[in-house]
């Protein structure tokens, strides 16, 4: 009986999961039938420690329109090495393993496999030629036992047709007893933490024969400890002459699990190389370049003149994401923000906006203690928030573009309720010239307007609430280079206007072509803050991955 | 009429001039010209139906009027109701309980004017004009309190609104039911007069009432704050509360302010009969006024709402209810053809989207 109701849920589950992931739903046959094979495959691959897979992408060429992301890139990895991809946002990295993973057809180059030509039209081609793609959103369902997931989309039947649990439990115990995991197959996905959850997704890799597993930042959302035991388990495969592509944007972690590394710049291969030849510092300077400091839009230094403090922040903490922030911002500064993903700096200023809660600390507005506890306090406090993701954070979809430029105003401007749309469009029509914004009528969809427009009309709302602080996350994400130009101005502008800006970014550049000074941020903690000479790529970087700033000059420490 | 044959650099832009042109134009991009049109059609066939066998053109026209009003007084409470339930599903949420509050809150209604023993209002000392006007009060604000203790549950506790509204409909009728099933009342002569008073010897007031509402919530729904924050919270409830929108305030007063109709409902249907059937008085209701939502153009999903289609879309099923009756459906197959409808209705929507 439990079997049975198992397979009715199991069955109700894997509809959902062929929608989710439709090539299961294709492939499911072939794969029941070569799944025994693979399996004793797998067995022999990890018993005999012989032969290994080398994997040669030559000449590889792709661009998106006009935008050139892989520029001729050729690289090799082979079995038994961890072979590091870096690169900045943007460099090429996930669009060259996309390719190696059969997720998109590149436009030009080859793909070698152990000296044959291959040829990855979908996801699965390139599964069954060995590579394994685990994602950073893993693909494990929750609401099902470990051994369940190990055989989503390939499950063991009896001859009657129902699930046989029982096979596929002794299974998965041995993989794990193979590859040194002690976990029980029967717990529910759900239970595991990050780190157990990314286990699983290796051994599931491979029970599918896998010889070389992509991991595309993997660490990013783990603890120390968890790493650990992620780190484990990559060593174990290294040993069993498995081959890992790991991405990862954390140099510490390079130098220590990784024997190779891969730097892509610009859709460039810039530089490869055994790790244990190079420093940290050397690879942060390969993945920025050198002269990448573009002309600096930053006032001249000694024409600064800065007001009193607008806010301050005094041992912010929330264990989650953030811990003992403090910095402290003055009128008309441009202040950067910046550190790589899970660094914790949109969730620390969503904080102080009021929309996700902090556990300890103070925020001090012109010098008086405020407790904000929603957002439209804090915008009555005069702090404005432009979040990351506008199209799922800012943009009101069914709403035209005046109503989303006023959706902030609307309650300041109402007199008993009523919207003052006159004001409204008054107010909309200055800020169209001002910032430029290239539109049709003010009743058009928002989604009529390109990227850059939109996020001016998402501006526009902000300084029509008259913000003493403004913090922008990501101000130009998804905006074209025209756009960019004018955002940046327009930031500079409301700097001279005295009002506070925060510029979160996690494009060095921009925080050193825009701001007087910047916070580094590392899993949580301000690492450091740099400003004049010392606000370079290469310091940034070195602080974003974990590194110290040193004693060199230029370094104020809070 | 000749269309001007000399060239017009105007008529270069597509539609607008000739009729097929506006009507393309209308039918992509106005979301309320669809269901006008399926509107008009319903009347006409239901006019021609009707049919034209009457002595003179006054005669006919009596016999037309008088069975509108009729179409338009029987729906009038759920047409309120329906109104409500827009705002409801604009902001991605929905209300199960309606049916159950308009039976709990008519009860609330007759107890409190009961002339006989059990009456609270006559218990007091309370009688006459005065007891109808302050039950009226008590019962709207009855009404909205209970609408606003399931928004509270919603926002607060965070319970889905499916939920919510589904334990609040088995609670409120049940409640009711237990304790008022079988009661008599005798309501006063007077609180009938709010349905059934005559305006040049037609009894429209629940009509008039509907009117009003659906003009104030069309007011609401277009000028208003809450009105467009409705919308915001719907379309996109991570933005909206980014842009400071205190999302849990509109929601509650959403559901608070469906209560509210409710209890109007409940006070028309009251003094339209005197009594009310507790064990099937509103059951099914919730079903029409979402069925009146989602034909009138609302977004299931939230986002998208239109009163003024809400209006359009409650007159539709009456219409098509009124027709089924005059061309003999039996009973059982009519649900049948209320549910093509609002199929119907959703395809073509979707059919405008992707052109």
């Amino acid at each position: 009986m439990p079997v049975e109701s198992g397979v009715f849920c199991r069955s109700g589950i894997l509809i959902l999961h062929s929608l989710i992931d439709s090539r299961y739903h294709t492939v499911s046959i072939n794969r029941k039938e070569t799944f025994r094979k693979n399996f004793t495959r797998m067995n022999s691959l990890l018993k005999s420690l012989g032969d290994y897979m080398k994997i040669e992408m030559k000449n590889i060429r792709k661009s998106f329109g006009s935008n050139d992301v892989l520029k001729d890139v050729t690289l090799s990895v082979q079995g038994g090495e961890i072979c590091a991809l870096l690169g900045e946002n943007g460099a090429g990295k996930s669009t060259l393993m996309n390719i190696l993973g059969g997720v998109i057809p590149m436009d030009s180059g080859s793909i070698l496999i152990d000296e044959k030509e291959v040829d990855f039209e979908t996801p699965v081609d390139s599964q069954e030629a060995g590579i394994a793609f685990i994602h950073q959103e893993l693909n494990l369902i929750n609401d099902l036992p470990i051994y369940e997931n190990m055989f989503l989309g390939r499950e063991i039947k009896t001859k009657k047709g129902s699930l046989d649990l029982k096979q596929m439990y002794d299974k998965t115990a041995e993989i794990f007893k193979q590859m040194n995991v002690d976990l029980d197959p029967g717990r529910m996905v759900r239970d595991l933490d990050a780190s157990y959850k990314q286990i699983v997704e290796i051994c599931r890799a491979m029970m599918t024969n896998a010889s070389i597993i992509i991991m595309d930042e993997p660490t990013t959302s783990l603890t120390d400890t968890e790493i650990e035991r992620v780190f484990a388990m990559m060593k174990t495969l290294k040993e069993n002459n498995v081959g890992i592509i790991f991405i990862s944007h954390k140099l510490n972690e390079v130098k220590e699990i990784c024997n190779r590394y891969i730097v892509l710049r610009d859709g460039n291969l810039v530089s490869v190389g055994n790790v244990s030849d190079v420093t940290k510092k050397d690879l942060a300077s390969y993945m920025v370049g050198f002269d990448v400091r573009t002309e600096s839009l930053r006032r001249v230094a000694g024409n600064e003149e800065v007001g009193n403090e607008i806010l301050r922040v005094e041992g912010l903490t929330d264990s989650r994401h953030f811990r003992d922030i403090n910095f402290s911002i003055r009128a008309g500064e441009i202040v950067g923000i910046t550190g790589l993903l899970g660094d914790g700096r949109s969730e620390l200023f969503q904080a102080i906006f009021g929309a996700d809660h902090y556990e300890t600390g103070k925020i001090f507005l012109e010098g008086k203690e405020v407790t904000i506890k929603s957002t439209s306090q804090a915008i009555k406090k005069g702090i404005a928030y432009l979040p990351r993701n506008r199209k799922e954070n800012a943009i009101l979809k069914d709403m035209d573009i005046i109503e989303n430029a006023s959706v902030v105003t609307w309650s300041m401007f109402s007199k008993r309720g009523v919207i003052d749309s006159s004001r409204h469009r008054k107010l909309f029509e200055e800020q169209r010239d001002s910032l430029r914004i290239k539109m049709g009528d003010m009743t058009d969809s928002i989604t009529s307007l390109s990227g850059g427009n939109q996020q001016k009309v998402v501006l526009s709302k902000w300084l029509a609430a008259n913000p003493k602080v403004l913090i922008l996350d990501n101000p130009t994400q998804g905006v074209d280079v025209g756009a960019k130009e004018d955002i940046y101005d327009i930031i500079l502008k409301l700097a001279d206007e005295n009002i506070a800006i925060i510029v979160l970014s996690s494009e060095a550049q921009e925080i050193i072509r825009v701001c007087d000074r910047a916070l580094v941020m590392y899993h949580g903690v301000i690492q450091g803050e740099v400003r004049d000479e010392m606000m370079n790529e290469q310091t940034i970087m070195r602080l974003a991955t974990g590194g110290e700033l040193g004693e060199e000059k230029g370094v104020h420490q809070l | 009429m000749i269309p001007n044959k000399q060239p017009n650099l105007e008529n270069a832009s597509p539609g607008k001039k000739t009729f097929v042109g506006w009507f393309k134009h209308k039918w992509s991009n106005d979301p309320l010209f669809s269901i006008l049109i399926a509107l008009i059609i319903m009347v006409i066939l239901q006019t021609l139906t009707l049919g034209f066998d009457y002595n003179s053109f006054g005669e006919w026209f009596q016999a037309w009027t008088n069975n509108w009003i009729n179409i338009l007084r029987n729906n009038a409470g759920v047409g309120i109701v329906a109104l409500g339930m827009t705002f409801v599903i604009m902001t991605g949420g929905i209300d199960l309980s309606v049916g159950s509050t308009l039976v709990i809150t008519g009860a609330f209604a007759m107890y409190l004017l009961d002339t006989g023993a059990q009456g609270i209002l006559s218990a007091v000392g309370i009688t006459g004009v005065p007891a109808i006007i302050l039950t009226i009060i008590l019962v709207l604000a009855f009404g909205y309190m209970l609408g606003a203790l399931i928004g509270v549950s919603i926002t607060k506790g965070m319970v889905p609104p499916f939920i919510a509204t589904l334990g609040a409909m088995m609670i409120f009728r049940s409640v009711t039911q237990h304790f008022a099933q079988g009661y008599n009342t005798k309501v006063p002569v007077e609180f009938l007069q709010i349905s059934s008073f005559k305006i040049g010897n037609l009894m429209i007031m629940p009509i008039i009432y509907w009117a009003i509402i659906a003009c104030i919530l069309y007011y609401v729904s277009k000028r208003t704050t809450f009105g467009r924050q409705i919308i915001a919270v719907g379309s996109n409830e991570r933005a909206a509360k980014l842009s400071g929108v205190n999302i849990n305030k509109v929601k509650l007063r959403v559901y608070a302010l469906m209560g509210l109709l409710v209890s109007v409902a409940a006070i028309i249907q009251v003094s339209r009969i005197g009594s009310m059937d507790f064990s099937n008085a509103g059951r099914g209701m919730e079903m029409d006024a979402i069925a009146a939502a989602v034909v009138g153009g609302t977004n299931m999903l939230g986002g998208r709402g239109y009163i003024l289609g809400t209006v359009y879309g409650m007159l539709i099923i009456a219409v098509m209810n009124n027709l089924l009756n005059l061309f003999g459906v039996p009973p059982f197959l009519r649900e049948a053809f209320k549910g093509v409808i609002v199929i119907v209705a959703v395809l073509l929507q979707r059919k405008e989207k992707t052109a």
